[in-house]
């Protein structure tokens, strides 16, 4: 695999020439933020600026949150004659990709005013991992060394080495595309992609507690929620100009962090990621409390892959099971939850078992 | 009344006599190993190797969520007001400070706010000195500082073997006379000490240059920044959720029937519904205007309004920003 710094200076290369270029409006890429151990979203629009780019193993945001902003709808004639939309480069991973795949399928990005610049992804560090590998020591710098390791100099000017591979992001770990699977512009040598298994792993993992024991997981990691909406927004699936959860005519759930509403909250958006969500992790880096909604999101993703057989985003021409239908779909979900064999396994007995009469 | 001092190993035992008068909170290790104001608690370990709490301890005066009326049957009663006493120990001076700041807010108005009041004198905050301060942190460039007591009844500071009590209000003077028998006299080596480390602490925050942004936004409405800002921000709560001073809020009713309640909720300047009006209108369209509300409410309107930024530089916001945003570098270059 390449290493970072040569990805850097390819990346900065690449943008800086399709700026100068006009073939594209604004470049989306990361830059250094001002601590350690993660980086901050840049807005590139001068060619001059590219050397700002930074490409390292902090670089875990999914830039595709803000593409359905620059394609937003125009409100009407006007503001259509006023603003065409813009052409946008961006640098993405496996999971961006798999994201923009994803709003393209969905109609909420133009393909044609895309230039994708595509690294394999080696896996994006986690901060929380990465600040608790070093014992909550106060962290003055950090960066990558030969290995694809991480350097981080703390407070007492100790240099210490961390484990990439102990401080990934789970959604990293789990992950079976890092390879972009949409791309204008290959930077570096390829990866091949396989599938860990470590997703269905946790999944079995935290599935094989019994009830009682996963709704107080749940109820625990839930209670600590405070409503700030941060998955919501860091999320480049939940793009609804009206979302559910904001309308207050009628006002389905209410602003505040009772544990009533914050379970219809969490409940709500895994609901709408099924066959949706890519697995990008961009919800659990997001908040502040360390609630991994990916949790719910790992489970019914795999549940429609067994179901339909499809993988959000990872392939442009097929058809997202939300927009299709075929006369034999399975629907065993749509059984009376009565009649449904416990515990259900779309796989098992259950498929056999239920049908809605 | 002077400076008292306690052993380290005396701590619980004087958290303990505190809790037979009220309920009392204190830093305590979570399930993931976090340390956060922990309570009401019995007994057990007090973690005192913290640099802050995640979440700022504002939602004890300003619960995220706050019935203020009951509805029955159609007929509206007044929640019953706490009598027991809450003391809150371990709180970071910055964020003492940032409870002094909603007391201008709210016990400083005409009429003052019932609701916060009644927290608020029910409540007594032990703050405890900053000993180890993080590069985020920039409470001497707003005002305040690693030994600030502004804001605490009393002022903890952490010493080799033992804490120094420092009363900064009646209230901790009460509190301390309270705690007589548990408590000695502190010794001019112990107050020398606190005022070093202090001091020390002090040395290691690294100043920002801002003491001038509240002239600059004065005339950086029109700023360009504004735009880049907002064009980064994602538009969610973490800023002003986490914030220790953000205190603006909604107020909905939940009623069923006559059954319900009409309850206070946080609100947030980054959310689109902010101010979005019944008509449909939102004079706060873009992420855009909404930071510039953000930094304007706390650095321009705040000084115009209570003679003090309303920031206490804890840098929660700068932390936790999922965008990476760093607020000390807007205040830096806004209108200059």
């Amino acid at each position: 695999m390449t290493a970072s710094h040569e990805i850097e200076t390819l990346l900065r290369e690449t943008a800086e020439k399709l700026l100068r270029e006009k073939k594209v409006n604004l470049f989306l890429g990361y830059e250094k933020a001002s601590l350690p151990f993660r980086t901050a979203p840049l807005f590139l629009t001068a060619p001059e600026d590219a050397q700002r780019l930074a490409w390292n193993p902090f670089c875990s945001a999914n830039l595709a949150v803000y593409l359905p902003r620059l394609f937003k709808a125009p409100a009407d004639a006007r503001e259509a004659a006023l603003a065409a939309p813009p052409t946008v480069g961006m640098v993405l991973k496996g999971c961006d990709a798999r994201s923009v795949v994803a709003l393209i399928q969905e109609r909420q990005l133009q393909r044609e005013k895309l230039v994708l610049v595509g690294v394999a992804c080696p896996g994006m560090v986690d901060m929380l991992k990465a600040q608790r590998a070093v014992r909550g020591c106060e962290v003055l710098g950090a960066g990558e060394d030969a290995q694809g390791n991480v350097r981080a100099v703390v407070e007492d000017g100790t240099e210490v080495t961390l484990r990439r591979a102990e401080i990934l992001a789970d959604a990293c770990q789990e992950c079976r595309t890092p390879m972009p699977s949409i791309r204008d512009i290959m930077l570096g040598t390829a990866v091949e992609n396989k599938d860990t298994g470590v997703a269905r792993q946790r999944t079995a993992e935290f599935g094989s507690k019994p009830l009682d024991a996963r709704w107080a997981c749940f109820q625990a990691m839930l209670s600590k929620c405070i409503r700030c909406n941060a998955c919501r927004q860091a999320c480049p699936m939940c793009y609804c100009k009206d979302c559910l959860l904001d309308q207050t005519r009628p006002k389905w759930v209410s602003a505040g962090s009772d544990i009533s509403d914050v379970t219809i909250y969490h409940l709500v958006r895994a609901f709408h990621m099924a066959g949706r969500c890519t697995q990008c992790g961009a919800c659990a880096r997001a908040c502040p409390v360390g609630i991994d909604a990916r949790l719910l999101a790992r489970k019914l993703s795999q549940e429609v892959e067994d179901l339909y057989g499809y993988r959000p985003g990872e392939g442009i021409e097929a058809t997202p099971p939300l927009s299709t239908f075929a006369m034999d779909d399975p629907q065993e979900f749509l059984t009376e939850p009565s009649l449904i064999p416990a515990p259900y396994h779309p796989a098992g007995e259950a498929q056999q078992g239920g049908r809605a009469q | 009344m002077t400076e008292k001092r306690i052993s380290h190993t005396d701590l619980e035992g004087l958290l303990g006599r505190l809790g037979e008068r009220g309920d009392v909170f204190a830093p305590g290790k979570d399930e993931g190993g976090d340390v956060v104001l922990m309570g009401p608690r019995h007994d057990g370990p007090v973690a005192l190797d913290y640099r802050n709490f995640r979440l700022s301890p504002k939602a004890f005066l300003l619960p995220q969520n706050q019935t203020l009326i009951r509805f029955e049957d159609g007929k509206a009663q007044e929640p019953s007001v706490p009598d027991r006493e809450t003391f809150l120990f371990g709180v970071r001076p910055c964020d003492a400070r940032a409870m002094s700041a909603l007391d201008k807010v709210f016990l400083e108005a005409d009429p003052p706010d019932p609701y916060y009041a009644q927290l608020r004198a029910k409540t007594a905050v032990i703050a405890l000195a900053c000993t180890q301060p993080v590069s985020s942190c920039f409470c001497t460039s707003v005002g305040g500082g690693p030994g600030d007591g502004a804001g605490a009844d009393v002022l903890a500071v952490e010493l080799e073997s033992e804490l120094l009590l420092r009363p900064r209000t009646a209230k901790g003077e009460e509190v301390l006379a309270f705690l007589g028998d548990l408590l000695t006299e502190a010794t001019p080596a112990a107050v020398k000490e606190a005022d070093e480390r202090i001091r020390a602490a002090e040395d290691r925050i690294a100043p920002v240059k801002i003491d001038d942004s509240v002239q600059r936004l004065g005339h950086a409405y029109d700023s360009p920044l504004w735009e880049a800002a907002g064009q980064k921000c994602l538009g969610c709560g973490i800023c002003s959720f986490l914030c220790p001073t953000c205190h603006c809020f909604d107020i909905t009713d939940e009623v069923r029937g006559g059954t319900g309640r009409r309850v206070r909720t946080w609100d947030c300047c980054a959310f689109p519904l902010f101010t979005l009006h019944a008509s449909g209108h939102n004079p706060r369209p873009t992420p855009k205007e909404r930071w510039r509300q953000r930094v304007m409410h706390k650095f321009r309107y705040a000084v115009e309004n209570f003679e003090q930024v309303f920031c206490v530089g804890c840098g929660r916001c700068v932390r936790n920003c999922p965008a990476g945003m760093d607020l000390r570098t807007l205040l830096k270059t806004i209108g200059a």
